[in-house]
């Protein structure tokens, strides 16, 4: 349902981040993207929904390349491609139950939105979600009162919102403790396994990978230097795609 | 390593071009100054000090004539140690065991800035003799005698004179905040640099508000009390064009210094870039805009008290009018209900700008 072909990005600045990556995601799959900080990661994901602009190559989303849309189109694609980030990025100040529904943005109107007003079916919609990322009751809480997993959950709810196709998650649990961490992972799980969304999710940690992902692909310095299932990652591919020197860290 | 090679030559071509820009810098700088110098030390030093003339005569002649001497002490310094110009583009290799305060080029400019400090002394006409004059120490007791019995009888209309300097400054704040909220986002470059229409908007935007800020509100005061006559209409639009630009500038530094995490996130999910400002801008910046706003107010209650004194109205006229008589009983109650109002103001606006930090 996704491929991406020979993409290419060259920030402003000159760094060379992504030079020529090509792979497929199928329907269902849980892809995991791994590489050692500045391999190109972020960007890829970036490029994917088109919050950065691919220098060059296609990316194809459901039979259609998306890299020279604009305006309303490329709005369309991105709400159907959910999106998490490692510093959960919810809107300060407001409850839970509006951080999930500024999920449904692209579908509301302009001005409703802005004055606040949302269809009883979203409401609805939102109050489902949040009960399935476990955080019923706390609809009304402001969401920086909240803990970082369970930020992390209200994110996942609000991407869920936009009935996604594909769910982008930027480096989930980066900033999260080894358990809440598991957590959040199980949530991805289940929003793939049980809603049958695909998830194409950036980590650190190997035995994070091992337990949650279907495919693996890895980056260096831009380049795609790895791909095939979790497991197959032995001593060497491990030292290739991380350095020489690195040891690896297990979180439980 | 072919590229290596090729890349060298033109990084120092560039290298030239920059020590070049520097060089010319220097020699300006240092002309600039010799310049200065050479015309204070004539027009003040030599003619109001050793010739104490009152109104030196002044020509065209004399700066020119200055230029040219301060080109030519440019040129025979330029290479020694007493170039000011070198040592500020960092031209110089510095020893960096010697103490740069024991460098010629520091003595020079100390010298220089002492130079002006004589020659404005004279400019203001600093003079201890009138300061402490017979004729003048009595008006002078004469004014803090009176100031210090103010007439309470005009208590009532200054009391209301001040109300409508409130009410003029908060006419003025309010009026100025939507203006200043739409400027604040057209002026805030990490909004604005997407394209090269935002870029162009954001520069338009920014010499307007650079231009009309940098004109002063008693200034403006002038220029409205001719429009629409002498009165608190013609002190509020000068105060609310002066806030429009001033909360603009303020509003657009909070807007840069946002995080952009919400923004990203709000714009993955396929959001109009309305809704993303009102989503993911707004929210960050409510609270800080509050706080500038009242801050606002408050300086423009200060404000709206001088500008009454061209005829803005409010306190300010009638302390202009009092003052015009030489009643300095009612100038100096006046006098303290102005402080009284500016400190409530001040008191008021820190304690709400701290509550809802």
């Amino acid at each position: 349902m996704l491929e991406v072909r020979e993409l290419q990005k060259i920030y402003d600045n000159g760094t060379h981040a992504l030079k020529g990556v090509s792979f497929d995601v199928k329907q269902g799959e849980f892809l995991v993207v791994i590489g050692l900080s500045g391999s190109g990661k972020s960007t890829l994901l970036r490029c994917i929904n088109r919050l950065h602009d691919p220098t060059s190559g296609a990316v194809n989303f459901e039979g259609e390349d998306i890299t020279k849309l604009r305006g309303a189109k490329i709005r369309n694609v991105r709400s159907r491609i959910g999106m998490i980030f490692q510093h959960f990025n919810l809107i300060p100040r407001r409850t839970v139950l509006t951080n999930v529904l500024s999920g449904s943005l692209s579908k509301n109107g302009i001005f409703k939105s802005l004055l606040g007003i949302w269809p009883e079916e979203d409401k609805k919609k939102a109050m489902q979600y949040i009960n399935i990322v476990g955080l019923t009751g706390k609809e009304n809480i402001r969401a920086d009162n909240l803990s970082g997993g369970q930020q992390q959950r209200v994110s996942i709810a609000r991407a869920l919102m936009q009935n996604p196709k594909i769910l982008l998650a930027d480096e989930p649990v980066a900033s999260l403790d080894p358990a809440t961490s598991h957590s959040v992972m199980q949530y991805l799980k289940k929003v793939n396994e049980e809603l049958g969304v695909t998830v194409i999710c950036n980590l650190h940690f190997l035995s994070l990978v091992r337990q949650y992902a279907s495919r693996v692909i890895a980056l260096k310095d831009g380049l795609l230097i790895y791909e095939g299932k979790p497991l197959d990652i032995d001593e060497n591919w491990f030292q290739t795609i991380y350095g020489e020197e690195a040891v690896e860290v297990t979180i439980n | 390593m072919s590229a290596n090679t090729q890349a060298l030559p033109a990084e120092k071509k560039t290298l030239g071009m920059g020590q070049m820009k520097s060089v010319v810098f220097a020699l300006l700088l240092d002309t600039f100054l010799w310049t200065y110098v050479s015309l204070v030390l004539y027009k003040v030093i030599y003619q109001k000090i050793i010739l104490a003339l009152r109104f030196p005569e002044f020509s065209w002649n004399e700066p020119t004539t200055a230029l040219i001497v301060g080109g030519i002490i440019t040129l025979a310094l330029f290479f020694t140690k007493f170039s000011i110009g070198r040592a500020t583009s960092g031209l110089y290799e510095l020893d960096e065991n010697k103490s740069i305060m024991k460098e010629p080029f520091t003595l020079l400019g100390i010298a220089i800035i002492f130079l002006t400090f004589i020659a404005g002394i004279y400019i203001s006409q600093i003079s201890i003799r009138e300061f402490l004059s017979e004729s003048g120490l009595s008006g002078a007791r004469r004014i803090f005698t009176a100031l210090f019995q103010p007439n309470l009888r005009i208590l009532e209309p200054a009391l209301f004179a001040a109300i409508e300097t409130i009410y003029m400054a908060f006419i003025a704040t309010a009026l100025a905040l939507p203006f200043a909220f739409l400027f604040g986002f057209f002026a805030a470059r990490n909004l604005m640099n997407g394209s090269r229409l935002g870029l162009a908007v954001y520069y338009i935007v920014r010499f307007f508000l650079n231009l009309t800020r940098s004109i002063e509100p008693l200034v403006w005061a002038i220029i409205f009390s001719v429009w629409v006559g002498i009165g608190p209409f013609a002190g509020m639009l000068a105060l609310m064009i002066h806030s429009i630009s001033s909360l603009a500038k303020l509003y657009s530094e909070q807007i840069e210094n946002i995080s952009n995490g919400p923004i990203e996130a709000i714009t993955a999910t396929g959001a109009h870039p309305i809704q993303v400002i009102w989503f993911g801008v707004v929210p960050q910046i409510v609270l800080p805009y509050l706080s500038f706003t009242i801050y606002r107010w408050d300086i423009n209650v200060r404000m709206a008290t001088v500008i009454g004194l061209v005829g803005g109205g409010g306190i300010g006229t009638m302390l202009m009018q009092y003052q015009g008589l030489a009643k300095w009983n009612e100038v100096g109650l006046l006098v303290i209900v102005i402080a009284s109002v500016v400190w409530v103001m001040d008191y008021a606006s820190s304690k709400i700008r701290e509550a809802i930090k």
